[in-house]
C-alpha cells in the first residue's frame, strides 16, 4: 500500500480554504439570492413585465375595449412618426430639455460655489434651496399656475410696478413653454447643488492654494480649478437631467392642461398619456413609449461614452 | 391574424398600461358570490360627478338609501372627473376588473356600447321616454338599444349681463353672428393704456369644443354627415370658427387668457369682467355663489346662440352597466335608483345640472334657477356631440384646432381642414 503522497503545502492551504469556504460561500450566496429575490421579482414584475409587453403592444394593433389584438408590424410606427403632433411633441421635448438642462446646472453650480463658502445661516440657505426637489411637483405646479395668472398672478402684478403689461403666461402660445421652463428651472436646482456641492468638498484645499500662490484670483481659481474638477459630476447631473427632461410630465399637464394652447406645450409623455388614456389606443401609446425609450437609451449611452465609467458621481 | 382572447390581452395590457400608465389607478375587484339572480353583492361604483368632499357627501347620502332598499348590496364608489375619466375606465377595463356601474357622458355610449364594454338594459326608449326627456333617453340608446339611462343634462347658451347692456344702450340679445360680434365690440371696455377691463363678448370660457359646436349648429353646420364623414369643415362650420376668431384678433372683445374654462379665480360674469358670454347654464350656480345680488336684482339674461337657426349644445351624466359584472342584478338595481328621483335631483342640485326626469320641473331646484328653466324651455334647438363609434378618439383632437385658428396660427378652413383629416383617419382605423 503506497503511503499517501504528500501535497506541497500551498496546495493543502488552497483545499484547506476551499473546504472552508465552500459552505460559507454557499451559504452567502443564498442569503445573497434571498436577499435579492424581492427586489428582483419587484423589478421584473413592475419594470421586466410591463416593458416586454409594451414592446409587444407597439407591434400589435390592440382594441383595449373590443378586447381584440392584430399584428400590425411597423404600422404604429409609421403612424406616429406621420403624426405632426407627435413631431410638434418631440421638438417641445427637445427645446424643454435644452433650456432647463443647462440654466439650472448654471444656477446650480453658482448656488454650490457660493453655499460651499462660509456663509452665515448657510444650512439653512441649502434646505431652502433643495426644498423644491422634496416638493410634490404638483403642489409647486399649482402654486407656480396662480402666480402666472394673468389677471391677479403675482407675475404681472410686480411688472405692472414697472409699467409692463404682463402677458397671459399658460394661455399664450408664445409663453406657455416660457411659463413651464422657468417653473422647471426653478424646482431642478435643488439636486444639481447638491450633487455639485458633494463634489466641490471633495476638491483638495491645497490645489486652491497652489492656485493663490500662483497669483490666481477668485474667478480664476473657478475656472481653472473647480470647474475642471467638478467635471465628473457636471457630466452625471447632465445625463440625469437630460433623461429626467425627457419624462417630464406633472408641470405639463397642470400648468397647461390638454397641451396648452393650440398644442404649443404638448411633449412626448404627455402625447403617450393621451394616446392611452384618451383615445384608448394602447398600441400607439406603446410605440411611441419604445420611440422614447430609444432616446433615453441614446442618451445613456452618450453620457457614459462622454463619462467613461457607470457611475461618476 | 387576430387574437380574442381576452384575459392573455388584459395581462398584456394590464402590464403596459402599468409602464405607461402615469397618474392612473385602477378599480375596485368585484366581490365573489352573488350571480344567482338575487340582488345582492358588493359593487363599484365609478362616478365623474358628485366631486369634492360637498360631492361626496351627497353621494354617500344616497348610497346609504340605496342600501337600505338594497341592504345585500354593499357599494364601493370610486370618484374621478371628467377629466380623468378615460383613465380610470382604461386601467380597470386592461386589468380584466370593470366597475360595475359607471357614470358616464353622452359622448362615451356610442363608442362603449358597440366595444360591448356596456350591457344592454333590455329597456324600450319609448318607455323611458314616459319618464325622461326624450333628449335625455336618446343620449343612451345605440342602435335602437338602451345602454344607459339618464341622470343630468348640460347645456351652453348665451349668457349676458342685463346692467351692462343697458349702459351700451343694448336692449334685445343678438340675432345672428353679427350682431353678436357688433354687441361684443360695444360691450368690450379698455383702460386708456389698452388693458381689458370688461370683455364684450366671452368665447374662452367654456371648453373651446363645446363653445364651437355651439356656433357650428347655429351656423346651420353639423359635426358630421349621414354617411358618418366628417361635415364641421363646411362653410358654416368655417363661418363659426371664423365669428370665434374675429371675436379676438379682429374685434378685441376679448383676450387671450382673460378667462379659461373652470378658472380658478372665479366665473368672469360674476366679477362684472364680461357682460356677455357663450357660456354654461351652470354658470347660474356659480354666479348664485359668487355675486347673488345679480340673481337677486335679476341683472342675468339669456339667448340661444343663433344664426341660421337657434342652436343649443346638450351634454348628459348616464348611468350605464359593465357587461362584465359579477353582479349584474345589484349594479343595474344601482343603475336604476341614480336614474330615480331622489338621487337625480341631490346629483343635479350639487351640480347646478338640469334633471333628467320630467317629474323634477316642478322641483323648488328647477323652478328657483333661471338659466335651468331657460334651457328646458329650448331643447328643441338642442344638438348632441359624438354619434360616432371613434368620437372617444376624436373628440381630443379639436381643442388644439380650434385654439390654433383663435390665437391665428391657422386660418379657421386650414384648421377644420386639418382636424376633419384627422377625424377621417381615426374613423378609417387609424
Amino acid at each position: 500500500m503506497a503511503a499517501p503522497t504528500a501535497a506541497p503545502p500551498a496546495t493543502r492551504a488552497v483545499a484547506g480554504a476551499h473546504r472552508r469556504s465552500r459552505p460559507l460561500g454557499h451559504e452567502r450566496r443564498r442569503a445573497a439570492y434571498l436577499m435579492l429575490a424581492p427586489g428582483m421579482l419587484h423589478l421584473a414584475w413592475w419594470i421586466g413585465v410591463p416593458t416586454v409587453a409594451t414592446f409587444v403592444l407597439a407591434f400589435t394593433r390592440y382594441d383595449i375595449l373590443a378586447g381584440t389584438m392584430a399584428w400590425a408590424g411597423l404600422d404604429n410606427f409609421v403612424a406616429i412618426f406621420r403624426d405632426p403632433v407627435w413631431w410638434t411633441a418631440v421638438w417641445n421635448t427637445v427645446v424643454y430639455t435644452f433650456f432647463t438642462v443647462p440654466v439650472a446646472m448654471a444656477i446650480a453650480v453658482v448656488i454650490a460655489v457660493l453655499l460651499n463658502t462660509n456663509l452665515r445661516a448657510r444650512a439653512w440657505y441649502r434646505t431652502a434651496v433643495f426644498m423644491p426637489h422634496i416638493t410634490a411637483t404638483v403642489a409647486i405646479a399649482l402654486v407656480w399656475m396662480w402666480m402666472f395668472e394673468p389677471n391677479i398672478g403675482l407675475f404681472n402684478w410686480v411688472l405692472s410696478w414697472f409699467g409692463v403689461r404682463g402677458p397671459a403666461w399658460t394661455s399664450d402660445p408664445a409663453w406657455a413653454m416660457t411659463s413651464v421652463i422657468l417653473m422647471s428651472v426653478w424646482k431642478g436646482i435643488g439636486l444639481k447643488m447638491v450633487i455639485y456641492l458633494a463634489a466641490l468638498q471633495g476638491i483638495p484645499h491645497d490645489l486652491y492654494e497652489a492656485a493663490e500662490i500662483d497669483g490666481a484670483g477668485p474667478v480664476r481659481r473657478f475656472f481653472a480649478v473647480t470647474l475642471p474638477l467638478l467635471g465628473p459630476a457636471t457630466f452625471f447631473v447632465l445625463v440625469v437631467s437630460l433623461i429626467e427632461s425627457f419624462q417630464v410630465f406633472e408641470q405639463f399637464y397642470v400648468l397647461t392642461p390638454e397641451g396648452g394652447p393650440a398644442g404649443s406645450t404638448t411633449v412626448m409623455t404627455y402625447e403617450i398619456y393621451k394616446s392611452a388614456f384618451q383615445r384608448f389606443d394602447m398600441s400607439v401609446a406603446s410605440a411611441q413609449s419604445v420611440v422614447l425609450f430609444v432616446f433615453l437609451l441614446v442618451l445613456t449611452i452618450v453620457g457614459r461614452r462622454f463619462t467613461g465609467r457607470d457611475d461618476v458621481a | 391574424m387576430t387574437i380574442r382572447h381576452r384575459p392573455v390581452l388584459r395581462a398584456v395590457a394590464a402590464a403596459a398600461a402599468g409602464l405607461v400608465a402615469l397618474a392612473a389607478c385602477g378599480g375596485p375587484a368585484p366581490s365573489g358570490g352573488g350571480g344567482d339572480g338575487t340582488v345582492s353583492g358588493e359593487i363599484s361604483l365609478l362616478t365623474p360627478i358628485f366631486e369634492g368632499a360637498d360631492g361626496a357627501a351627497v353621494l354617500e347620502e344616497q348610497l346609504a338609501a340605496f342600501q337600505a332598499q338594497y341592504p345585500g348590496v354593499t357599494v364601493k364608489p370610486d370618484y374621478t372627473t371628467y377629466g380623468k375619466l378615460n383613465e380610470k375606465l382604461t386601467t380597470s377595463i386592461a386589468s380584466g376588473q370593470p366597475y360595475d356601474v359607471m357614470l358616464m357622458g353622452a359622448g362615451w355610449i356610442p363608442p362603449f356600447a358597440e366595444k360591448g364594454v356596456l350591457a344592454d338594459l333590455g329597456l324600450e326608449p319609448a318607455e323611458l321616454g314616459a319618464r325622461y326627456y326624450e333628449r335625455a333617453v336618446d343620449a343612451g340608446v345605440h342602435e335602437g338599444k338602451v345602454y344607459a339611462l339618464p341622470i343630468m343634462m348640460d347645456t351652453r347658451i348665451g349668457i349676458y349681463r342685463k346692467d351692462l347692456f343697458a349702459q351700451a344702450g343694448i336692449t334685445e340679445p343678438p340675432k345672428n353672428f353679427a350682431e353678436l360680434r357688433e354687441y361684443g365690440k360695444r360691450l368690450t371696455q379698455r383702460a386708456p393704456d389698452g388693458t381689458l377691463q370688461v370683455a364684450g363678448l366671452d368665447v374662452l370660457g367654456i371648453d373651446p369644443r363645446q363653445a364651437f359646436l355651439t356656433m357650428l349648429w347655429a351656423a346651420g353646420g353639423e359635426l358630421f354627415g349621414p354617411d358618418g364623414s366628417p361635415a364641421f369643415n363646411s362653410p358654416a362650420g368655417v363661418k363659426a370658427l371664423q365669428t370665434m376668431a374675429d371675436v379676438i384678433q379682429v374685434d378685441r372683445s376679448e383676450d387671450v387668457g382673460w378667462t379659461t374654462p373652470n378658472s380658478p379665480t372665479g366665473n368672469v360674469m360674476a366679477q362684472g369682467r364680461a357682460a356677455m358670454a357663450v357660456g354654461h347654464h351652470h354658470f347660474w350656480t356659480q354666479i348664485q355663489e359668487e355675486a347673488p345680488e345679480l340673481i337677486a336684482e335679476d341683472k342675468l339674461g339669456f339667448f340661444v346662440i343663433t344664426d341660421e337657426r337657434p342652436a343649443m349644445f346638450q351634454g348628459g351624466t348616464l348611468a350605464t352597466v359593465s357587461a362584465q359584472s359579477k353582479h349584474p342584478e345589484a349594479a343595474r338595481a344601482l343603475a336604476e335608483f341614480l336614474a330615480s328621483e331622489g338621487p337625480v335631483l341631490a346629483a343635479n342640485e350639487q351640480r347646478g345640472n338640469i334633471p333628467s326626469l320630467k317629474s323634477l320641473e316642478s322641483s323648488e331646484f328647477v323652478q328657483q334657477n333661471g338659466a335651468i328653466q331657460f334651457a328646458m324651455q329650448n331643447f328643441e334647438h338642442a344638438h348632441s356631440e359624438g354619434g360616432v363609434p371613434q368620437w372617444l378618439e376624436i373628440r381630443d383632437k379639436f381643442k388644439p384646432a380650434i385654439e390654433s385658428a383663435l390665437l391665428g396660427q391657422k386660418s379657421p378652413q386650414q384648421a377644420l381642414d386639418d382636424l376633419a383629416a384627422e377625424a377621417s383617419a381615426a374613423l378609417a382605423g387609424r
